[in-house]
C-alpha cells in the first residue's frame, strides 16, 4: 500500500473523517441521502460477507437468509411486542448468529457443494420468511415498523439515519480491520490457501470457518434491522438469492480480501442499480455487462485498477498478445 | 394413482437432467459454475415459440434447430465474455460472477425481444394418453421423456465411444497429460460449451410446451437443474442424470405431501441432507480444487 508519508496518514484520516461527517450537510437532498443510507446498510452485509468470502475463501450464496432473518425479528419485536428498538436491533443480530450455528455441521462443505449447500439454505429461509403469515405477515409484507431509537434519540430521517448508519459501518469496520490482523485472521489466511497445510499447522478449520460463518451472520443480522428501521416496511422478495448475489458482487467488485473495498463496492453497486435507472429497460443488460467487464479486474477489483492502468502506461507500446 | 405423479416427475426430471448435464459437463472440464445455463434453456424455449408460432415450423422438426441455436449462443458466450475473463487468471469466484452477469443480461435481453408476458406455445399436443399397460404417460410427458432419454443416451454414447468424445473426457480429466498427446485443450472447452448449450436448449424446446415460456424461467428452473446436478454429484455425467430425474420425483411427490408454498424448500432440504451425509454427490468424485 506504500506511497503514503508516516507523518501525513493521521490528517488524511481526520480530513476522510470530517468529509465523512460533514456529506449530509454538503448534500442535502433527500433522494441522494436515501440511496447513501442504504449503501450504508449494504456496506455493513458486504463487510461481514468480505470476511467470509475474502478473508477465509468459503463461497456462501445464502447471506440474504441471515440479513433477512435480523431484519424480522428487528422489525416483530419492535412493532408486535413493544421491544425497545435498540434491544429488538441487537437481538436480531443474535438470531442471524444462532440461526448460522444450525449450518455448522453444513461447513464441512468446500468450494462448489458449501456454496449450493449455503444457497439452499438461502431458499428455505426465504419460504419460511413467505409462508409463515402469523409471524411475517407473508408475501404482502410488514408495515408500520417503527424508526430506530437510541434513549432520546430519533433516526427517522434520511439525513439522521445517515449517522446511525455511518456509526455501524465504522464499528464493523474497525472491528473487522482488528480482527483480520489479529492470529484468528492469519487462521483464516492459512484456511483459504490450503486447509490441509492449516491442519498441519494445527488450525482446527471447521472450528475456525464456524467462528467466521457466526460473525457474518451476526454482521447480516445488524444490517437487517438497520434496514427494517430505515425502509420501515419489509417484504419477503428483499430477502431472495438475488439479493444474496448483490452483496457477493459488491464483495468481488470492491475487492477481494480489502475491507475498504467492501464498503467502496457496495456504493458502488447500490448507486450504479439508483442511478442506471435512467436507462430503462436497457438497466440490466448494462450492469450485467458491466459485472463481466469488472470481473475481468481479477481479485483486485476496482482497487487494482489504478496500478494496472500506471503499468499500462508506463510500457510504451502494448505487447503483441501471443492468443 | 401413483403412477401417475411418478411419470410427471421423471419427465420434469428429464427435463432437469438435460440442464444438469450440461451444469455437469462444464464443471468437470474447467470447474466453472455455470450460473447462465437456465437462460441458455430460457432462449431455447422463446425460440422455441418463434419457430413455431410464427415461422410455422413443426415441433419436433424446431428442437435440433433450437438445439443448434442455444449452442451457438453458449459459444458466443464462451467467446466473447468469459474467455476474455479467463485469459486475465482471476480467480474461479470472479468468473463464476461473469456468468451471473450474463444470466442478468440474457433474460432482460429477452424481455427486450419477447416482452415480459410468459408466452403460451400453440397447441402441439392432442388430449389422449398413452396407454402402456397400467401406465399412463399424459401426451406433453411424451417428448421430455423419449426425446430427454434419446439425448441423454446419445450423449453418453458420444462420451464413451466417439475419438472427440473420449478427448474431451481427457481434457477435462487432465489437461496437462492430454497437451501432451497432441489434444487442442481450448477446441475441447469450446466443444464443451457448444454441446452443454445444446442440451440447454433442448431442455428449454421440452419445457416451453409444459410451463409457459417467459424470459425469468431460467431462474427458477436453472436452480433446480443446478440443485439436481449437485444431488447427483457435481461434475459426474451419470450424476446429473440420475440427480436429475431424481430430483424431479421429490419435487413431485413432495408437492403431493407438503403444503405448495414449501414445495420448492424440500428440494433444497433434501438435497443439503445429502450433502451431509455424502459431501461430493451420490456419483460425485471430488471436484478439483
Amino acid at each position: 500500500m506504500g506511497g503514503l508519508a508516516r507523518g501525513r496518514r493521521p490528517l488524511l484520516v481526520l480530513a476522510l473523517v470530517v468529509l465523512l461527517l460533514a456529506i449530509p450537510w454538503l448534500l442535502p437532498q433527500r433522494y441522494f441521502l436515501r440511496v447513501v443510507d442504504l449503501g450504508l446498510v449494504y456496506a455493513v452485509l458486504a463487510l461481514g460477507l468480505q470476511l467470509l468470502v475474502g478473508s477465509a475463501g468459503q463461497l456462501s450464496l445464502g447471506h440474504a437468509a441471515f440479513y433477512g432473518t435480523g431484519a424480522y425479528t428487528s422489525a416483530i419485536l419492535a412493532r408486535k411486542l413493544g421491544v425497545p428498538v435498540e434491544a429488538a436491533f441487537l437481538a436480531g443480530a443474535v438470531v442471524a448468529a444462532l440461526l448460522a450455528l444450525t449450518l455448522v455441521p453444513v461447513l464441512r462443505l468446500r468450494g462448489n457443494e458449501l456454496a449450493v449447500a449455503t444457497l439452499g439454505f438461502g431458499v428455505i429461509v426465504h419460504a419460511v420468511i413467505l409462508n409463515e403469515e402469523w409471524l411475517t405477515e407473508g408475501p404482502f409484507g410488514m408495515m408500520k415498523i417503527p424508526p430506530f431509537r437510541l434513549g432520546l434519540l430519533v433516526f427517522d430521517t434520511e439525513f439522521r439515519f445517515y449517522y446511525l448508519g455511518l456509526a455501524v459501518t465504522a464499528a464493523t469496520y474497525l472491528a473487522f480491520r482488528r480482527l483480520t490482523r489479529s492470529r484468528f485472521g492469519r487462521a483464516l489466511e492459512a484456511i483459504r490457501q490450503s486447509e490441509e497445510a492449516a491442519v498441519t499447522s494445527g488450525i482446527n478449520p471447521v472450528r475456525y470457518k464456524s467462528k467466521v460463518f457466526v460473525i457474518a451472520a451476526f454482521t447480516a443480522g445488524l444490517a437487517g434491522g438497520l434496514f427494517a428501521h430505515l425502509n420501515r416496511y419489509l417484504n419477503p422478495n428483499d430477502f431472495t438469492l438475488t439479493e444474496s448475489i448483490n452483496i457477493l458482487v459488491m464483495v468481488v467488485v470492491g475487492g477481494l480480501r480489502s475491507l475498504e473495498g467492501a464498503i467502496v463496492g457496495a456504493m458502488i453497486i447500490i448507486f450504479a442499480s439508483e442511478y442506471l435507472r435512467a436507462f430503462k429497460e436497457y438497466r440490466l443488460i448494462l450492469f450485467g455487462a458491466l459485472l463481466v467487464v469488472f470481473m475481468a479486474l481479477g481479485a483486485e477489483g476496482l482497487r487494482g485498477l489504478p496500478a494496472k492502468l500506471a503499468a499500462a502506461a508506463r510500457r510504451p507500446a502494448p505487447e503483441p498478445s501471443d492468443g | 394413482m401413483i403412477l401417475d405423479p411418478l411419470i410427471g416427475g421423471i419427465a420434469m426430471g428429464c427435463i432437469y437432467s438435460l440442464i444438469a448435464l450440461g451444469y455437469n459437463m462444464l464443471i468437470r472440464a474447467m470447474n466453472l459454475l455455470h450460473f447462465a445455463q437456465g437462460e441458455v434453456m430460457m432462449v431455447g424455449a422463446l425460440a422455441g415459440v418463434t419457430l413455431v408460432s410464427v415461422l410455422h415450423i413443426p415441433y419436433l422438426a424446431a428442437i435440433p434447430l433450437i438445439m443448434a441455436l442455444c449452442a451457438a449462443l453458449s459459444l458466443g458466450l464462451d467467446t466473447f465474455a468469459y474467455r476474455p475473463v479467463r485469459r486475465r487468471n482471476v480467480p474461479v469466484i470472479n468468473l463464476i460472477i461473469a456468468t451471473l452477469g450474463v444470466s442478468i443480461l440474457l433474460s432482460n435481453a429477452a424481455i427486450l425481444i419477447w416482452g415480459a408476458e410468459p408466452i403460451r406455445y400453440p397447441r402441439i399436443y392432442g388430449s389422449d394418453a398413452l396407454l402402456l399397460g397400467p401406465v399412463r404417460i399424459p401426451p406433453q410427458f411424451l417428448a421430455p421423456l423419449v426425446v430427454g432419454g434419446l439425448l441423454m443416451v446419445g450423449l453418453q454414447i458420444f462420451f464413451a465411444r466417439s475419438l472427440t468424445g473420449v478427448a474431451m473426457r481427457a481434457a477435462a480429466q487432465d489437461p496437462e497429460a492430454a497437451r501432451l498427446m497432441g489434444i487442442d485443450i481450448d477446441r475441447m472447452i469450446r466443444y464443451t460449451f457448444a454441446i452443454s448449450g445444446a442440451m440447454g436448449g433442448a431442455a428449454g424446446a421440452l419445457l416451453g410446451p409444459i410451463i409457459f415460456a417467459s424470459f425469468n424461467m431460467g431462474e427458477v428452473i436453472g436452480i433446480k437443474a443446478f440443485v439436481a446436478a449437485t444431488l447427483g454429484g457435481l461434475g459426474s455425467m451419470p450424476g446429473a442424470m440420475v440427480g436429475g430425474i431424481l430430483f424431479g420425483v421429490i419435487e413431485t411427490f413432495g408437492a403431493l405431501f407438503i403444503s405448495s408454498g414449501y414445495k420448492d424448500a424440500l428440494g433444497y432440504a433434501v438435497m443439503i441432507a445429502i450433502l451431509l451425509v455424502a459431501p461430493s454427490g451420490l456419483f460425485g468424485r471430488r471436484a478439483r480444487a
